[in-house]
């Protein structure tokens, strides 16, 4: 039992992973964790700027997690259910990397691939202008932020976001999506 | 018309408005798990008190962070700023940002581009 769990915690240090977490996302956990990642990333002497750009992809991916995942748990009476999902955040060469996975039903693949591919291509300016159309106009149905969470993280990541899905014999899918700063 | 004020939490910022003063402060950090549903009282209370302005208008913004749909929710702060700058009210907004954080002062930037009749200055702080 202790080998396997030092096994594990060794192959996430040599992964070069700062933190990583699976089970169910709140708000509050997000705060939490966030707030740790700023004071490690200030400890070891990273940029603002970098920093910055890190919080901002988690806060986006962990609020995605949130409002989107299929996999839910039930929580008390009058609390929102419970939203699992998978975060890694690690540093490879000089870069920091920040994964994050979750189920997804059929119907949310769609809409996710074409979102993700059109922005995949496109350079800084045209994130910048693409950015501010679509916060001009109003939220799609069934979206619970403002549709914007990708299109911020592009904007924020040194190179194109990364996606892909694998589907489950359950018949749902799972998503990851993998952006470098 | 009484103020409008919420204080600072980890994911929301401290808000001041103060209809005595025509002061707005909004300071500290935003990405709040549902922005529509945490800035709609706010907004409903901005757009009262900007149809009964009268005299000019002072703002001071300092946001170390916000989330992309806390970006939403300050476009339409500044919509209605606008409009009520174009019927002939002075509005003036301080973005204050600190040197490091060039993250805040391009998003500053950015909402500064659409702004004709509000007047808009970047404040480094330290």
């Amino acid at each position: 039992m202790v080998q396997h769990i030092q096994k594990f915690y060794e192959q996430l240090k040599d992964e070069g992973i700062i933190f990583s977490f699976s089970g169910p996302v709140s708000q509050s956990l997000l705060e939490g964790i966030g707030e740790t990642l700023r004071q490690k990333m200030t400890l070891e002497e990273t940029s603002t700027s970098i920093t910055q750009k890190v919080f901002s992809i988690f806060v986006e991916l962990m609020q995605n997690v949130i409002n989107y995942s299929a996999e839910k748990g039930a929580a008390g009476e009058d609390e929102q259910d419970l939203s699992f999902g998978i975060l890694l955040i690690g540093k490879h060469d000089s870069h920091f990397y920040i994964k994050c996975g979750n189920y997804i039903t059929q119907d949310q693949k769609r809409p996710l691939t074409k979102k993700l591919s059109t922005i995949q291509h496109m350079s800084k300016e045209e994130l910048k202008k693409y950015y501010k159309e679509q916060r001009r106009k109003n939220a799609e149905k069934g979206s619970k932020g403002a549709g914007l969470g990708f299109i911020e993280m592009a904007r924020k990541a040194s190179q194109p976001i990364g996606f892909d899905f694998a589907s489950a014999q359950d018949g749902r899918i799972f998503f990851v999506v993998n952006a470098v700063v | 018309m009484e103020s409008f004020v919420r204080e600072k939490t980890k994911s929301t910022p401290w808000i001041n408005f103060d209809p005595n003063q025509n002061f707005l402060e909004i300071k500290g950090e935003s990405y709040p798990e549902d922005s529509a549903k945490f800035y709609s009282p706010m907004l409903e209370w901005l757009e009262e008190f900007l149809r009964q302005a009268t005299q000019s208008i002072q703002v001071d913004i300092e946001l170390v962070y916000f989330n992309s749909s806390s970006s939403k929710i300050l476009m339409n702060f500044f919509d209605l700023l606008e409009d009520t700058a174009q019927r002939g009210i002075h509005i003036s907004v301080n973005w204050k940002y600190n040197k490091d954080n060039d993250i805040a002062l391009e998003c500053g930037e950015e909402f500064q581009e659409d702004l004709e009749h509000v007047v808009f200055h970047l404040i480094q702080v330290d």
